[in-house]
């Protein structure tokens, strides 16, 4: 994305540069974790590192949210990220500024050639997506994070240098007040596409840029259109090019235009050339308030190691793809849930370091797995010889007649979470469960999230449909005495229940695969890391011992 | 993939291929194989199969 911002455009919060204390006091102990990078990754790792009670410096260049300001960036945030935001206290501000919408449809012209609703089939206490600017989400972060009162959050202070030492990281930082550099036993790098961490480490990166060119126009303007996903594979308005609109916060709109892949990036973003082209899509009549232009090539890039001995990489310093799908923001703050629990385990003494290793393991098959879906779509957008357009245009023609053809229209597949059934730290299942609502025995309401405790342990549920045995009980206090971050919840028919089976149990059931009697042990993410059947506690056990990277124990 | 002859027909089901492509210029024949393939590919609707075909189709080329 480059800075040819125009428009109307926001104001953002500016937040206030202090001198940090190695330069007015003289050098300070070594951070148990530093952050570098303030965007959506960065934040969302600081954030989930305060909600369990660790400080952590926040080492940002800039001295607000947004890319220098007005980009609006990624705008949808599929469920797993909205569980996320719920568990981290921002999900109430997100739902309220954003835009909730569950459908989406792709036209050839007037045809609806594809289309999905996840509405009926959503069984989470969250929607499926809510479209929001991305400054927005960073925003409620960085007031949630000030809240939580345990991250000091560095404005203006911009990382230039890195060294591995015997037992810890050094960064050199530059500041307005003069240079510095601290310790950090981990480094958590999530300052983006031109990380100079990453490049400092001399990681090796596998990279290809991609020949398409769009121009983002995000407008304010009335529109009686639905709020829902449309994108145009053919749009008669934009010379049968691609054209994306997709609604956000503040009654904002963001018109998506595929440009020709010759295209001078300058000129498509002129104001008069972007108002014209607008024109073509609303009309002559039609007021409406450009708020922000941005024209864009996409490339995707992957970190070969998303961990180099105590740095680890989130976000677009390890990955970067192609926006369709939403999967880059979406995939951040997941790379940022699935480091925050695993880092914290760890520093408190709970599992082996290998559990680090895990995140590398994990994330990097959940990026390459992103960024081959968006490299599909890619594909099918922009064909790249006279066959492929051939294959695209007898797809597009067989969806208007036949439904069959219509699944093979690629305009992007919507993000979901990345199941981890292939990681060696899971014994099986994988999948992150929804955040299904329940009814407690005592008649509270409750969703999945809020079983996992204020501390967001591990959590383990006992189906059982005739109540548990004297044995079963007794297993359960045998655990408990030695695992005190395993939280139990017992689901029964019977009156030992803290749970009672009802519709939305049925839901969670069906999302778990439950049939008979069994034991289900979610890692603190939602991940399903174990289904047993009638374990005994030595079960219980190894299977907990594994998700904790005693990797051993499969 | 099914490599033995499972056509009932052969000789009826070529003359139909042949007189659909009738008249028509070459992207037109394209793109009219190019329907065909995937109308077909619905039918077998096995992954496997149509993966198998796909490279067997190329590998035959190759060796021409």
């Amino acid at each position: 994305m480059t800075d040819n911002n125009q428009g109307s455009g926001y104001r953002l919060p500016e937040y206030p540069f202090r001198v940090p204390p190695e330069i007015s006091e003289g050098p300070q102990a070594r951070y148990p974790v530093v952050i570098v990078g303030g965007g959506l990754a960065g934040l969302a790792v600081a954030c989930d590192l305060a909600t369990r009670g660790v400080r952590a410096v926040l080492l940002d260049d800039d001295n607000t949210i947004g890319v220098r300001g007005l980009a609006s960036r990624g705008i949808t945030y599929a469920q797993k990220s909205l569980e996320i935001f719920q568990r981290l206290g921002i999900y109430e501000r997100v739902k309220a500024k954003g835009v909730e919408w569950s459908h989406g449809k792709t036209l050839a012209d007037r045809d609806v050639v594809y289309s999905f609703d996840l509405a009926a089939t959503n069984v989470s206490a969250q929607p499926p997506f809510i479209n929001i600017q991305q400054f927005y989400v960073e925003w409620f972060f960085v007031d949630r994070i000030y809240e939580l009162g345990l991250t000091d959050l560095r404005w203006g202070n911009k990382v230039v240098g890195i060294a591995h030492e015997k037992d810890c990281v050094r960064l050199e930082i530059e500041t307005s007040a003069g240079n510095y550099s601290l310790e950090a036993e981990w480094v958590l790098d999530a300052s983006g596409v031109n990380s100079v961490v990453r490049e400092g480490l001399h990681m090796p990166v596998t990279s290809q840029r991609g020949q398409d060119r769009w121009c983002i126009s995000d407008i304010r303007f009335k529109l009686d259109a639905p709020l829902e996903r449309w994108t145009w594979i053919e749009a008669p308005f934009n010379e049968n090019r691609a054209v994306w609109q997709l609604p956000m916060g503040d009654g904002v709109w963001r018109l998506d235009y595929q440009m020709d892949a010759n295209a001078n990036p300058d000129e498509v973003s002129n104001e008069v050339v972007v108002r014209s082209r607008l024109r073509q899509q609303l009309g002559e009549d039609r007021e409406f308030e450009l708020v922000w232009v941005g024209p864009y090539a996409y490339k995707t890039q992957l970190l070969d190691n998303m961990r180099h001995g105590r740095v680890f990489f989130l976000g677009d310093a390890a990955h970067v793809m192609s926006p369709f799908g939403g999967r880059g923001g979406n995939s951040g703050i997941q790379d940022a849930e699935n480091i925050s629990w695993k880092l914290v385990t760890v520093l408190n003494g709970a599992a082996p370091e290998t559990l680090l290793d895990s995140y590398h393991t994990e994330r990097h098959l959940a990026a390459a797995h992103n960024i081959k879906t968006t490299s599909r779509t890619t594909r099918f957008l922009s064909p790249q010889s006279k066959t492929e357009r051939i294959l695209r245009d007898a797809v597009i023609s067989l969806a208007r007649e036949y439904p069959f053809a219509r699944p093979l229209v690629n305009t992007g597949r919507m993000s979901v979470a990345f199941s981890y059934e292939a990681s060696p730290f899971i014994l099986s299942g994988g999948a992150s469960v929804p955040n299904v609502p329940l009814t407690l025995a005592n008649g509270t309401k409750v969703t999945l999230l809020d079983l996992f405790g204020q501390q967001n342990c591990f959590l383990a549920i006992w189906f059982s449909e005739a109540g548990l045995t004297v044995a079963d009980v007794q297993t359960i206090e045998r655990l408990q005495a030695t695992e005190p971050m395993l939280k139990w919840v017992v689901y029964s028919a019977k009156n030992s229940a803290t749970i009672e089976y009802g519709d939305a149990g049925a839901k969670l059931k069906h999302a778990l695969a439950v049939e008979g009697d069994c034991v289900c042990l979610f890692r603190p993410d939602m991940h399903l890391a174990a289904k047993l059947a009638a374990p005994t506690s030595m079960q219980i056990r190894a299977a907990l011992a594994q998700a904790r990277g005693d990797i051993g124990a499969k | 993939m099914i490599s033995a002859p499972h056509i009932p027909d052969p000789d009826g089901f070529y003359e139909a291929l042949v007189n659909a492509h009738e008249q028509l210029n070459e992207n037109d024949s394209a793109a009219l194989n190019a329907r065909l393939v995937l109308l077909l590919a619905n039918q077998i609707g096995d992954q496997n199969v149509l993966l198998e075909c796909i490279a067997a189709a190329r590998e035959n080329l190759m060796r021409k």
